[in-house]
């Protein structure tokens, strides 16, 4: 029987520190065993248990795509006992993963839809695998038009910098990368993400919106998609709560009925409007 | 099935027979308490005693287990060791209440997708031997509300029926049976003891007190998460967590990590949901934020969201929580209240 409390491990490859504040990092983990790879089948929207013995276990969402193997992303802020952890280590630290964990971005859902991504701050990591596994040439003419609306506070707060100019570059993805004020060299767009989301108001027809962001990004930004006429089957969204275990049997994330670990963490806002509003 | 009869005085012997090639966990007295207990040699197993004061799932789901062992290596810390299997074993004297909460516990721990390798593996090398309720031992006993009776053998490997001068035994499952081998010949029991049964299993569920609704509120708490009613019952809660943990069915646990020099273990450990650390995130955000919120989360588990997800109520009526919780909070009188709403 496959023991699904024991990490896999995994040895960091890479660490880029993110943001001008330095609390985010993004951390390239290969797997130490090949089998192990070969094994580890995931989608976007996907999370994992990082595991440091010694610290602990803490639920992170896959950023990496699939259709980059060879390794997995993780973009962590630091904040709690092992998020501390992981910020000073090195690369070559041998660490662990538990996963794939929880329900995936609708991915067959949204073949042959339009699709409009929108982050909001650091809370961009399952929506840059997603959005990285829509146009990966194998998959790209399996989706309409992608939308990305991208916001930060500040300049230095953007995350993935290389891979949204890249994304720009691009003819097939219509990018928006805003932030709510910008710096002496900033040429881009200026703006809430509510307020950009209805400027580029993309349309409803054949569409879903991914939104992930803080909660009064949320808040605010979820009118105007109802104004452009986006059901609430057709929004969706990302639930994190506190969790241990991973695979529903430690008791602690249930929103109502459903474990956010694994009956979530995607859930449409038509799913949530039926949950209580316990998160 | 086959249906066995035991002398009276012949049962304890074949208790300590067993536990001489096998691990036997039995009822013993411990000072005021009845407890279970790995029977060693020279201990006498109880059997004429009320229930034991803690709940038998510490045999598969331990109050605390070590989960992995891992040590210091150049790299950082690297997985060292799972622990051994569990032995052969038997749990002698659970109370149908009780053994019914394994069928419960196996919704969790052995669910399609994800299996429980610690629980599942003590739980399928472990028989259970019941010890029907003839007499409902409390006042707050309420089995028969929530799809038990003082007679099931839901659960069970083998029931045993306290007939007067002997033990009706049936051996209700293929691993029961297996145990009838190891214990060697015994008598088969006759069509009137088995209607003498019947007769007794009538008697001992009408004497279990009155019917809790616990099946009928559901439809209620469907609908009324924010009920001024969830104001009323946490009050007086201590959060100590009593009920959660005398509880056969509650399973929530945490995971931690120990170091001691280069090495170090994950365990893990029974949690409640009545602690306020059960839900805080390390943002400082907590769903859960008082009291009132936590005995929601509690009520609603047991009655509505383990229904939901596995139709059954995550409550055997042992009555536990009633009996123990210090500020005398009563489950019985929450559901019943409820249903009058």
């Amino acid at each position: 029987m496959q023991n699904p409390y024991i990490p896999i491990p995994v040895d960091v490859a890479k660490i880029v520190t993110e943001v001008t504040t330095k609390d985010i990092k993004t951390f390239r983990l290969a797997f130490a065993n090949k089998e192990d790879e070969e094994r580890f089948q995931y989608l976007p929207g996907q999370f994992a248990e990082l595991s440091i013995f010694g610290k602990g276990e803490s639920p992170i969402g896959i950023a990496s795509s699939p259709t980059q193997p060879g390794y997995l992303e993780f973009t962590v802020q630091k904040a709690g006992v092992v998020t501390s952890e992981l910020h000073s280590i090195e690369e070559g630290f041998r660490m662990g993963v538990r996963g794939p964990l929880g329900n995936t971005w609708p991915i067959d859902y949204l073949k042959g839809k339009n699709v409009v991504i929108v982050g909001g701050g650091f809370a961009f990591t399952t929506l840059r695998s997603l959005l990285n596994y829509m146009i990966h040439e194998d998959n790209r003419s399996d989706f309409g038009k992608i939308t990305v609306v991208y916001g930060a506070r500040e300049p230095g707060l953007l995350i993935y910098k290389d891979e949204l100019a890249a994304w720009e570059a691009r003819d097939d993805v219509d990018m928006n990368v805003t932030v709510d004020k910008g710096d002496e060299a900033w040429t881009g767009r200026e703006g809430f993400v509510p307020a950009v989301c209805e400027q580029v108001a993309p349309g409803s027809e054949n569409a879903v919106a991914v939104i992930c962001g803080p909660p009064i990004m949320i808040r605010f930004t979820l009118p105007v998609f109802f104004n452009l006429g986006f059901s609430k089957e057709n929004i969706y969204t990302s639930l994190e709560m506190r969790m241990k275990c991973g695979i529903g049997k430690c008791g602690r994330c249930n929103v109502g009925s459903k474990y956010v670990c694994k009956d979530g963490p995607v859930f449409s806002l038509a799913e949530l409007d039926k949950l209580t509003k316990e998160y | 099935m086959e249906k066995r009869v035991i002398k009276k005085d012949a049962l304890a012997g074949i208790i300590k027979k067993l536990a001489e090639s096998m691990v036997v966990y039995a009822p013993v007295r411990d000072e005021d308490n009845v407890l279970f207990k790995v029977l060693e040699e020279g201990m006498e197993p109880l059997l004429d005693f009320d229930n034991t004061k803690n709940a038998p799932k510490n045999f598969f789901f331990p109050q605390t287990e070590v989960m992995m062992r891992y040590m210091r290596t150049e790299r950082g810390r690297e997985l060292s060791s799972v622990d051994a299997e569990a032995p052969e074993a038997v749990l002698f004297g659970v109370r149908p209440c009780d053994a019914r909460s394994f069928v419960l516990l196996d919704n969790v721990f052995n669910d399609p997708k994800y299996k429980d390798p610690y629980y599942i593996d003590r739980r399928g090398k472990t028989a259970i031997v019941s010890l029907a309720c003839v007499r409902p031992p409390y006042t707050t006993c309420f089995c028969t509300s929530v799809d038990g009776h003082p007679f099931s053998s839901e659960g069970t490997d083998v029931s045993l029926i306290d007939m007067g001068d002997s033990y009706l035994a049936e051996f209700v499952t293929p691993k029961g049976e297996e145990l009838l081998k190891k214990i060697g010949d015994l008598p088969a029991a006759d069509d009137a003891l088995d209607a003498k049964k019947q007769e007794m299993s009538a008697a001992a569920e009408q004497s279990v007190n009155g019917a809790v609704p616990a099946r009928a509120i559901k439809a209620w708490m469907d609908e009324n998460f924010d009920h001024p009613f969830w104001d009323t019952i946490h009050q007086s809660c201590l959060a100590c967590g009593t009920c959660t943990y005398l509880c056969p069915t509650c399973h929530c646990f945490d995971i931690t990590d120990e170091v001691k020099k280069e090495d170090g273990r994950r365990i893990r450990s029974w949690d409640s949901c009545m602690s306020w650390l059960f839900t805080m995130e390390t943002s400082g955000h907590n769903p859960r934020p008082s009291q009132k919120e936590r005995w929601r989360q509690r009520a609603m588990h047991k009655f509505k969201y383990f229904v939901d997800n596995f139709d059954a109520v995550a409550c055997v009526g042992c009555g536990r929580c009633v009996m123990y919780c210090p500020v005398n909070i009563d489950i019985r009188k929450i559901v019943t209240d409820i249903s009058n709403l």
